[in-house]
């Protein structure tokens, strides 16, 4: 071998293990597996403009980034309720009167206005609302503004589907405080589920749960 | 001839070895273009390195601008420290996705690297960071407040010190 080729064997060699060095290194965070939970909400719009908002969050990273953000009434993970809000309300007793009784309907309001559901099945809270007020009103409003005949008003439902161990979290806290770190931990073990539907006149909105990296 | 050969060698591992450290780390990217009559068009790349090294060396200016600017994002470093954190685990994942009648927005992690998106009518921007530059910014940034934090005791310290005396 002549000299000039082992210099040139020397450089390539020292190149090599330069770049190896150089190397990004293993990621010190572990990465996401497969099974990690993920929080998905998407907006539809029903208008012409077509307006959809997908918004995708893994729970363990709202978890994680939640405590970090003091700001207002959030504050280590929690919500603070200004008592003004709930009054003489007692949450805690009437989420304890829940979770002790049998599954069954609880609340029924069926009125011109609105119905108003509450039950539990099977571990889960279940509300469903529906706003006919609303509907009517924005149904007004359109024909006015078109000048033409009465169109049929579309509803405003709501329907938010829990498990009580999830609610169980949220209120672990205190008194005036809602654990929103807590819910998302109790949230992520529970496994896939439909959380919230909201349709109206304008809107559809889903929020739910599940192992995908992106909304389907 | 032969140490003509050597040196080439010594020239060109150099240059290999420089050009390997300058882009380990990757590239931000930040591409901007208006689409309208006199609209600027904006294309910056920088290695991800040259950030790191640029905000050590920002420390040693005279007016401070580090500490300033560390100053003013003080509240939001422990959430961008967080989030960079977070983010390690998720190289590919699609976070946001806004679209609407002008706009299309895309905030997502395409191999490590936090890429925005904007797609307008008239303006495109993309910008792509990968996501151990926004660790080490937040830890400059972390550093930065602390050593503003040391200096503004010393002085006050100091005063304190000369109006006893």
């Amino acid at each position: 071998m002549n000299l000039c080729t082992r210099g040139f064997l020397k450089a390539a060699a020292i190149l090599v293990l330069g770049l190896f060095a150089l190397a990004p290194a293993a990621s010190p965070a572990q990465a996401a597996t497969d099974t990690d939970q993920w929080i998905h909400i998407r907006v539809t719009s029903r208008d012409a403009k077509g307006e959809v908002v997908r918004i995708n969050v893994p729970i363990e990273m709202a978890e994680k980034v939640l405590p970090a953000i003091n700001k207002d009434r959030l504050h280590d993970g929690k919500v603070r309720i200004e008592s003004g809000q709930v009054k003489d309300v007692d949450l805690r007793a009437i989420l304890d009167a829940v979770r002790t009784a049998k599954d069954g309907e609880y609340v029924t309001v069926q009125s011109n206005e609105n119905n108003v559901r509450v039950s539990k099945s099977n571990g889960m809270l279940y509300i469903i609302v529906t706003d006919k007020e609303q509907a009517k009103k924005a149904a007004a409003k359109e024909d006015a503004g078109k000048g033409a005949k009465a169109s049929e008003p579309v509803e405003t439902k709501v329907e938010i589907k829990v498990p009580m161990k999830v609610v169980d979290a949220l209120f672990s806290a205190g008194k005036d405080e809602l654990d929103l770190v807590a819910a998302l931990r109790a949230l992520s073990a529970h496994g896939d589920t439909e959380l919230v539907t909201v349709k109206d006149a304008e809107n559809d909105v889903r929020i739910w749960i599940d192992s995908k990296n992106a909304t389907e | 001839m032969l140490v003509l050969a050597k040196v080439a060698l010594g020239l060109g591992a150099t240059l290999a070895m420089t050009t390997a450290y300058v882009f380990h780390e990757g590239v931000v990217r930040v591409d901007v273009d208006e689409r309208r009559p006199g609209g600027s068009h904006v294309h910056v790349w920088v290695p991800a390195t040259a950030v790191s090294a640029g905000m050590r060396v920002a420390r040693l200016a005279p007016q401070h601008p580090l500490e300033q600017a560390a100053e003013q994002a003080k509240p939001y470093l422990p959430v961008l420290r967080v989030l960079a954190k977070e983010l390690q685990k998720y190289p590919n994942a699609e976070f946001i996705d806004v679209t609407d009648e002008e706009q299309h927005v895309h905030i997502a992690t395409v191999n490590g690297k936090l890429r925005i998106d904007v797609l307008g009518d008239d303006e495109t921007v993309h910008v792509q960071v990968p996501v151990e530059t926004l660790m080490d910014v937040a830890d400059r940034l972390e550093d930065a407040s602390r050593s503003a934090r040391t200096e503004e005791w010393h002085a006050r310290h100091a005063r304190h010190a000369f109006a006893s005396e």
